[in-house]
């Protein structure tokens, strides 16, 4: 029988062909996730899971305080964390996106992302996002969950949907060697400054993430505050806020980097630029990262960090959690873990990153050892970065701001 | 003696058999993806449940200023690097081969090159022509500018000329490689047969050398343009965010947190294939002619 090897030959390719294809089609049952109101079942159904964790992956403070400090306290209860380092959040929303696409509603991928308000919207969207669990984790009573921004991210009713884990707040970061306190007292003294000096400032092009940050914040200084942009989009208050604007942002081109014929691209270009000096003063809305930049010698002993007098923007940072993912009582202990007092201490410690907790609601040691955390000159304290702290808008708000920019500043 | 026998004693239908599972992973992966994204770019919307049929993904990208101002840049700078990429790649490759000892060491040099990422590729070129960079620094050190800012601006620029260095920095080697490669012993012996029948250096390079390179220097020189109009972490890293070349703006769209920009995504990413395709089907068409001309 000649014939017979060929046969066999064929055979193989053949059957991982059909596995793969059927492995695309369909997705493996899986047992109902417990309920999250029921903790100790939440627990002993997360013993032996794998959390897979989306998260930007860029700062090495940041994944230092993962692998030493939330990583061991998972383990402790069972549950491995493979922390999947990425440079978008969109790309790991994408990942469900796609998954969603081909059908797949359960044993997803993505267990848990460390998400911001814009890409939360884009799930709400789609309808991807698992709800109605993050009230119940047990660490959810040291978190403010009556506040505007944890009720709601970037306007959009977060519903149970998300965990808040860190607080984002906005600075202005500059070399003091080149400007005066009095230069970055406000936008208005900033934009002269750089008039003078022209080249030494600029923000990186919306949309993104810090660089819509910066365009608000010029927008704040010029309506007073975003309260006249509070809630939902309204077309009206829009037109209003923002006559003018525009034009101002085309006027004071000249002063900036390239005369403002170009724009960084990300925050880790204008970050570079003002390391190496072509810059002096940029936005930031990681304030804390700049002491280890100070201290590694990346950025000069003179850089200090300064809130414009319109205030400065703040935000939460959430753990959501995909409706498809296949660890989700692992994903439920990582958030609950993350807004533990201990875990939000370990974190300002090593990042800087402003507590997703309300620390009036931890013990007084734990308050009295965040008030003891010794703070670098050339950032600022947790006092400072909350005094004047101002809302996000609604995230079509957002949406609208960087569109708008694209056309009437980018491309003019 | 079976059906089955026959029809599996058939090399033919062996061959397909044997192809199907290689075929197979084409079809779903490539040409799958292609139906997908045309499907979106005509206003299939699985993510928002459906959506309607309609040409008006493709209208809503030929408004947009950042698809029409792409154009121009998308075709310069895949034109110019392949162009130069390949002039300078068969320059080197016919030097080299007049070397003695030297060519196995400098062939070992453009081999080495293959190896690094476009991405470090890129940030070479940023560390060296930015404006804070080495040749900048150079320039001022020796007093040809008086501050950094003076210097030409080669990132970031409106021309291109920062991604263009990438990619003739990279697909150099690699053509050079493909050259060298096809310069055979074969090659050896028809030049020499040239030679004695009188032919001067420039004839036998023109008449001879040229030609038996052309098929695959052609074959790589289309890679090379294939790549260079759609690859996107060069002209992200080195590039303005205004205008951008189409693959960096279909990602932006694709990435936009509204999903109903999807479709304009994939229309954007339709129109970079067509294009491509085009300027291949195009350089073929030419060579084809150019061959039966010769022949």
């Amino acid at each position: 029988m000649p014939h017979k090897p060929v046969l066999r030959r064929l055979a193989v390719p053949f059957a991982v062909a059909a596995v793969t294809l059927a492995a695309c089609g369909t997705s493996e049952p899986d047992a109902p996730a417990a309920d999250s109101a029921d903790w100790s079942a939440v627990l002993s159904d997360a013993k032996g899971q794998t959390v897979n964790w989306y998260m930007y992956g860029g700062d090495d403070a940041l994944n230092a305080f993962v692998k030493d400090e939330v990583a061991p306290r998972l383990a402790k209860r069972g549950v491995t964390l493979k922390q999947v380092r990425i440079t978008d959040t969109a790309d790991a929303v994408n990942k469900v996106l796609g998954e969603k696409q081909a059908g797949r509603t359960s044993g997803g991928a993505v267990d848990a992302i460390w998400v911001n308000g814009e890409n939360f919207a884009t799930g709400v969207q789609a309808d991807i996002w698992s709800c109605g669990w993050a009230d119940d984790l047990p660490n959810a009573k040291y978190v403010d969950l009556t506040a505007d921004a944890v009720k709601s991210d970037f306007g959009v009713p977060v519903d149970g949907c998300e965990a808040a884990w860190q607080q984002a707040s906005s600075a202005l970061v500059y070399d003091s060697a080149d400007l005066d306190p009095a230069d970055v007292a406000s936008v208005d003294s900033l934009l002269a400054w750089a008039k003078t000096n022209p080249g030494k400032f600029t923000y990186p092009a919306p949309p993104d993430f810090t660089g819509s940050m910066a365009v608000r914040s010029l927008l704040y200084d010029q309506i007073g505050g975003p309260s006249t942009l509070a809630g939902a989009f309204d077309e009206q208050a829009y037109t209003k806020a923002t006559a003018g604007f525009y034009d101002r942002l085309n006027q004071i081109e000249p002063s900036l980097w390239r005369q403002g014929e170009t724009y960084p691209t990300s925050q880790a270009a204008i970050e570079k630029l003002y390391a190496d000096g072509e810059i002096s003063a940029y936005f930031t809305y990681g304030p804390g990262a700049v002491a280890t930049q100070v201290t590694d010698g990346t950025y000069p002993e003179s850089t200090r960090e300064a809130i414009p007098s319109s205030g400065n923007i703040s935000n939460y940072s959430f753990i959501t959690i995909p409706k498809n993912a296949a660890h989700r009582s692992a994903a439920f202990v990582l958030a609950d873990t993350l807004q533990d007092p201990e875990v939000q201490l370990a974190l300002f410690e090593a990042t800087g990153a402003y507590p997703g907790i309300d620390v009036s609601r931890t013990s007084e040691t734990t308050q009295r050892t965040f008030a003891d955390v010794p703070q670098s000159p050339s950032v600022l304290s947790l006092e400072e970065l909350s005094a004047n702290a101002q809302p996000e808008l609604a995230s079509a708000y957002l949406t609208r701001i960087e569109k708008d920019w694209t056309a009437q500043v980018l491309q003019k | 003696m079976t059906t089955l026998s026959v029809v599996t004693g058939s090399p033919a239908v062996r061959r397909a058999l044997l192809l199907a599972p290689a075929m197979l992973v084409i079809g779903v992966f490539f040409v799958g993806g292609f139906a997908q994204a045309i499907a979106q770019s005509l206003g299939h919307q699985p993510l928002l449940g459906g959506g309607r049929w309609s040409l008006d993904a493709y209208r809503v990208a030929a408004d947009d200023p950042a698809v029409r101002s792409s154009i121009a840049l998308t075709l310069r700078i895949g034109i110019l690097s392949t162009v130069l990429a390949t002039t300078l790649g068969v320059g080197f490759a016919l030097v080299v081969r007049r070397l003695g000892a030297g060519r196995a060491w400098l062939t070992r040099l453009f081999q080495g090159t293959l190896a690094v990422p476009h991405l470090v590729g890129a940030l070479c070129i940023a560390l060296l022509l930015s404006p804070s960079g080495m040749t900048s620094r150079t320039a001022h050190a020796v007093g040809l500018v008086d501050d950094a800012q003076q210097f030409p601006a080669l990132t970031q620029d409106g021309f291109g000329w920062g991604i263009i260095a990438e990619y003739v920095w990279k697909e150099t080697p690699f053509i050079a490689v493909i050259a060298l490669a096809a310069m055979s012993v074969n090659l050896q012996r028809l030049e020499d047969v040239s030679r004695t029948l009188g032919a001067a250096p420039w004839q036998r390079l023109r008449h001879v050398t040229l030609p038996m390179l052309s098929a695959p220097v052609g074959a790589a020189a289309l890679l090379v343009l294939a790549f260079t109009m759609g690859s996107y972490e060069v002209p992200v890293l080195l590039g303005r965010p205004f205008p951008a070349p189409l693959s960096v703006v279909t990602y932006q769209t694709f990435n936009d947190t509204d999903l109903t920009s999807r479709p304009e995504a994939m229309a954007i990413a339709v129109l970079l294939a067509t294009l491509t395709t085009m300027i291949a089907a195009g350089y073929l068409v030419v060579t084809q002619l150019a061959r039966r001309r010769h022949a």
